[in-house]
């Protein structure tokens, strides 16, 4: 995350506020998901402590979990784009 | 509506400041913005369902393998053709009523 230099004018000051804050929510959002998908996979029945395979599969999960949001992002991007193109404007 | 912005607590710029074509600027940006968040939501929660359907079992790899990078293509395109019909469906329930 990159923070603006605050001697900016504020019309740059306000665009990079909002942008930072839509950066954070989406993080916020990945964290989530990733910790929901990766638990449940991961640590099917919680322990004293989390073992070394456990953390391994944390691992291998969030890069899929990653990857598989890059696949969508694709997929989602281009077929929206085609459907607006395609679609009539009222 | 107070005219300066406070973002995650921090103090913002004073919108009084702006001109009337950086505002008009500004709102281009936020209306922009707010599609992309918007984008960006769908792109969670698709991914969220499509990896409960496509990625089952034991995960051997960080990468999706070549039965997995097809199923997350297709419950995408499912899933927005599938909202498709939702939307015609409702339209004739609606004007059938």
């Amino acid at each position: 995350m990159s923070f603006a230099p605050s001697s900016s004018d504020p019309k740059t000051e306000i665009m990079n506020q909002i942008r930072q804050e839509a950066a954070v929510a989406n993080a916020r959002q990945l964290v989530e998901k990733l910790n929901e998908h990766c638990f449940e996979r991961c640590v099917p029945k919680p322990g004293a402590s989390l073992s070394s395979g456990e953390t391994t599969c944390y691992t291998t999960c969030m890069e899929k979990y990653m990857a598989a949001w890059n696949t969508v992002s694709r997929q989602y991007v281009a077929r929206i784009q085609r459907e607006s193109a395609a679609a009539p404007r009222y | 509506m107070d005219s300066s912005i406070t973002l995650g607590g921090s103090p913002g710029a004073d919108l009084t400041k702006l001109s009337d074509r950086e505002k008009q600027e500004l709102q281009q940006f936020v209306v922009n913005e707010s599609q992309k968040a918007r984008i960006q939501q769908s792109i969670h929660s698709l991914t969220d369902i499509c990896f409960r359907k496509c990625i089952t079992g034991k995960m051997s790899s960080g990468k999706l393998d070549r039965t997995e990078e097809p199923c997350m293509q297709n419950c995408v395109d499912r899933f927005m053709d599938a909202n498709m019909t939702v939307l015609r469906q409702l339209e004739q329930m609606r004007t059938q009523m």
